[in-house]
């Protein structure tokens, strides 16, 4: 068994003990273990049914373990929290259409019973911070799919979250507009100094964002490599991905996933 | 609509539990009322009209208007509705007049019929034709835009003429739709046709079950009144049968007027 | 573009005039007796005196309000039972299918029912109209509520939202396109409803008002009265689709 254990040093923010989840008579993830440091950013890669977005929906508190724990700051996850924020792949499905993108972001703010007072100017912040400023009174299907992605950012970002939980949040998105947001979550992430973590199917996306890049194989799903990255910060979108470590760390992943195929 | 079909046990609790209460209650109460009576009554009321023919012969008399009254709005509205699908600019010199026409509530002309025709079937299949003309046009009409224009554009590569394009190309293309059309105006046939028997025409199901009510036997008017909800079920069931095996599943379209 | 669609929309205003005054010259002829169809300048005169009389403005007003108190109790019902029933699948599983069961019961055919029990009054009308509009905005709520987005639900627990902040602030609003769909429905009902009430009850307003009219024979008021039954149905119907895209103005892609 791979034990996926924290880089950073202190008590990991998250962590994952020997966790199996059945779902419907399908077991879909079979004593999984992972540990994610306070501030880390790990990113998850593996071929479609190896439970990493099921893994993140345990992290979420949105299902729960059928053995084994999920635990946040040492307390057992039983139910999702306002502090550990999601960022859905289909922002289409996760915005409220009736509202306005300012709406959408005060609908965070509403939750958490937040004062009125001074609550707009925080809402305009927030929409420049993800690059909507002055589009606050646009309705979700008056934007384009990566502004959305962008409006479903900022609503988690109301929520000043500890964690950042994100599902392939650019899996639907042009290769452009895609690595303008890579960037920009990084920067976010910085800045507040959220633990992230972030699934994808897409090998270079996770390494170019993460600290350390969990592997997982399927049937039933499991961790099946990790790797730390070691890439300068702050990434850019030319040099880091011709580093030579950022080259053989592609071939590293890439080779995993050939041979667990094959 | 699938409900129809698939028998959930646990949707049958509560109808069931009503009968039983509705009889429990009644006779624990001794019933004496000119407007309620017990199921078990309605039962026997229903039972008894249906064997000495009296209620299938109103519900004979209430179909034939019901659906002569259909026969004659549906075609109708269909027409109009091709010849305003097909045709833009009459689409849009009808438009005013449609919209104008179509808000009259079908009851209003109650005694314009009345006083034209005066009591019997004319009467009330012209009500009906004129409540069932709307929504043909209507559905016909948005089912004739449906169509994929490129099936449009053959036809007219082909030269076809106009009989043979709305014959060959049109209504078979838009049929599914119109179908779905067919289906809920046959439910307002039914409707409007029992509206009309219980307010004015001294005929059919409507006035079998006014007449039964003041003649004060609650239980026969209570049955037809069961009698009646059993026809618009079994009418639309037979509708919704009818699309599933003739359009399969190009049939999954939903009517909206 | 605009420009061509008022003129489109100015011919076809010429057209229904066309057909006024047709429907002036089968009179005017006499190819039908005026005894059934008067021309439309005496319905218009019967319109214009009932009106300035008083006589025809208060009738319509009494059917207006009784359409719209009846239209507003089946709403009102209908959103409340429908969300208790639209938003939890058990609720949908007990009692769906008997809601499948009455829907094709016509209203009308209650009338009968609602006499015996409460005799030809007002209430009687109110609560024939009542029954009548429940039924399209009951369906039309379930469905809007057994149709919110599970995505949504899911945001809602990660945002945190309280039970009734899901209710009020998700599930209303997403079901909102249904319930507006049902309104419509039921206005058109509600209005046929009263119509049918006030005929049977000799309750004043437009319904007994053609009856009557029907009864002696006075076609000119007769029309006046169908005229403005289907002014109430258009002016109520252009409202409530006013309202309606104002509602679901966020429909409307850039």
């Amino acid at each position: 068994m791979v034990s996926v254990n924290a880089k950073a040093a202190g008590d990991p923010i998250l962590e994952i003990d020997k966790v199996n989840l059945t779902l419907g008579g399908h077991e879909i993830l079979r004593d999984v273990s992972a540990q994610i440091g306070n501030g880390e950013f790990v990113c998850v890669v593996g071929p479609s049914g190896c439970g990493k977005t099921t893994m993140l929906r345990l992290l979420a508190g949105l299902y729960q373990p059928s053995a084994g724990a999920v635990t946040y700051r040492g307390q057992r996850m039983l139910h999702p929290r306002q502090d550990i924020a999601i960022v859905f792949q289909d922002y289409g499905k996760a915005l409220l259409p009736w509202r306005t993108a300012h709406g959408n972001v005060a609908l965070a703010f509403e939750a958490m019973g937040a004062p009125r007072n001074g609550r707009d100017e925080k809402i305009e912040q927030l929409l420049v911070k993800v690059g909507l400023g002055g589009q606050g009174k646009k309705y979700p299907n008056q934007l384009s799919g990566g502004m959305q992605q962008r409006l479903q950012i900022a609503r988690c970002l109301a929520q000043s979250p500890a964690v950042l939980l994100m599902d392939e949040p650019f899996g639907a998105l042009d290769a452009m507009t895609r690595q303008g947001l890579q960037d920009e979550v990084l920067s976010i992430v910085r800045e507040t100094g959220a633990t992230a973590f972030f699934v994808t199917h897409d090998l270079e996306e996770a390494i170019y964002l993460g600290d350390r890049v969990i592997g997982m194989l399927p049937h039933p799903g499991r961790v099946a490599i990790t790797v730390d990255v070691n890439l300068p910060h702050p990434r850019n979108q030319l040099t880091t991905r011709e580093d030579p470590e950022f080259l053989s760390l592609r071939r590293q992943l890439f080779d995993f996933i050939k041979d667990a195929e094959s | 609509m699938n409900a129809l079909m698939r028998i959930d046990p646990r949707g049958m609790i509560l109808p069931v539990g009503l009968i039983i209460v509705a009889e429990a209650a009644a006779r624990l109460t001794n019933l004496q009322s000119d407007a309620l009576a017990p199921p078990s009554d309605i039962l026997l009321s229903g039972i008894k009209a249906l064997a000495d023919g009296s209620m299938l012969y109103a519900t004979w008399q209430t179909l034939a208007n019901a659906f002569a009254g259909l026969a004659i709005g549906f075609s109708l509205g269909m027409a109009l509705g091709i010849l305003m699908g097909l045709f833009r600019p009459l689409n849009r010199l009808l438009e005013v007049t449609v919209e104008v026409l179509r808000p009259i509530p079908s009851v209003a002309l109650l005694p314009v019929a009345l006083l034209v025709y005066g009591f019997g079937h004319r009467m009330e299949f012209s009500i009906v034709a004129f409540a069932t003309l709307w929504p043909a046009l209507i559905l016909t009409r948005s089912a004739i835009a449906g169509i994929e224009p490129r099936l449009l554009e053959v036809s007219r590569a082909l030269q076809l003429s106009l009989g043979a394009r709305i014959f060959k190309i049109v209504i078979p293309a838009a049929l599914p739709r119109i179908f779905v059309a067919l289906r809920l105006a046959v439910g307002i046939s039914l409707i409007v046709a029992v509206t009309v028997e219980v307010t004015t025409n001294p005929m059919g199901l409507g006035y079998k079950m006014m007449e039964a009510s003041q003649g004060l036997q609650p239980g026969l008017a209570l049955a037809y009144l069961v009698w009646v909800g059993m026809l618009g079920w079994a009418v639309n069931g037979i509708m919704v049968l009818a699309q599933k095996h003739l359009f399969g599943a190009a049939a999954n379209v939903e009517a909206r007027l | 573009m605009k420009v061509e669609r008022l003129l489109w929309l100015g011919a076809s205003v010429l057209v229904f005039a066309g057909f006024i005054y047709f429907w002036q010259l089968i009179s005017d002829y006499r190819w039908v007796s005026p005894v059934f169809l008067p021309g439309p300048d005496r319905a218009w005169q019967a319109l214009v005196r009932g009106i300035t009389t008083g006589d025809l403005l208060v009738r319509w007003t009494a059917t207006i309000e009784r359409m719209i108190y009846g239209w507003l109790l089946a709403s009102l019902a209908g959103i409340c039972l429908g969300a208790l029933i639209g938003s939890s699948e058990r609720a949908r599983a007990y009692i769906g299918p008997t809601l499948e069961l009455m829907r094709p019961l016509p209203a009308s055919a209650v009338v009968p029912l609602a006499i015996a029990l409460l005799g030809l009054s007002e209430t009687m009308v109110l609560a024939v109209i009542a029954f009548g509009g429940l039924w399209p905005m009951l369906l039309a709520t379930v469905h809007g509520f057994s149709a919110v987005e599970p995505r949504l639900y899911e945001v809602s627990r990660a945002l945190g939202l309280s039970r009734t902040a899901v209710i009020f602030k998700i599930a209303l609003p997403s079901s909102m396109p249904d319930i507006l769909a049902g309104m419509r429905l039921s206005l058109t009902v509600a209005l046929i409803l009263a119509v049918i009430g006030e005929m049977l009850a000799s309750r004043d307003g437009l319904g007994s008002h053609i009856m009557l009219a029907a009864r002696a024979f006075r076609s000119p008021d007769l029309f006046a009265g169908v005229i403005l039954l289907g002014v109430t149905g258009l002016v109520s119907a252009m409202l409530l689709s006013w309202f309606e895209s104002w509602m679901l103005r966020w429909r409307e892609s850039r």
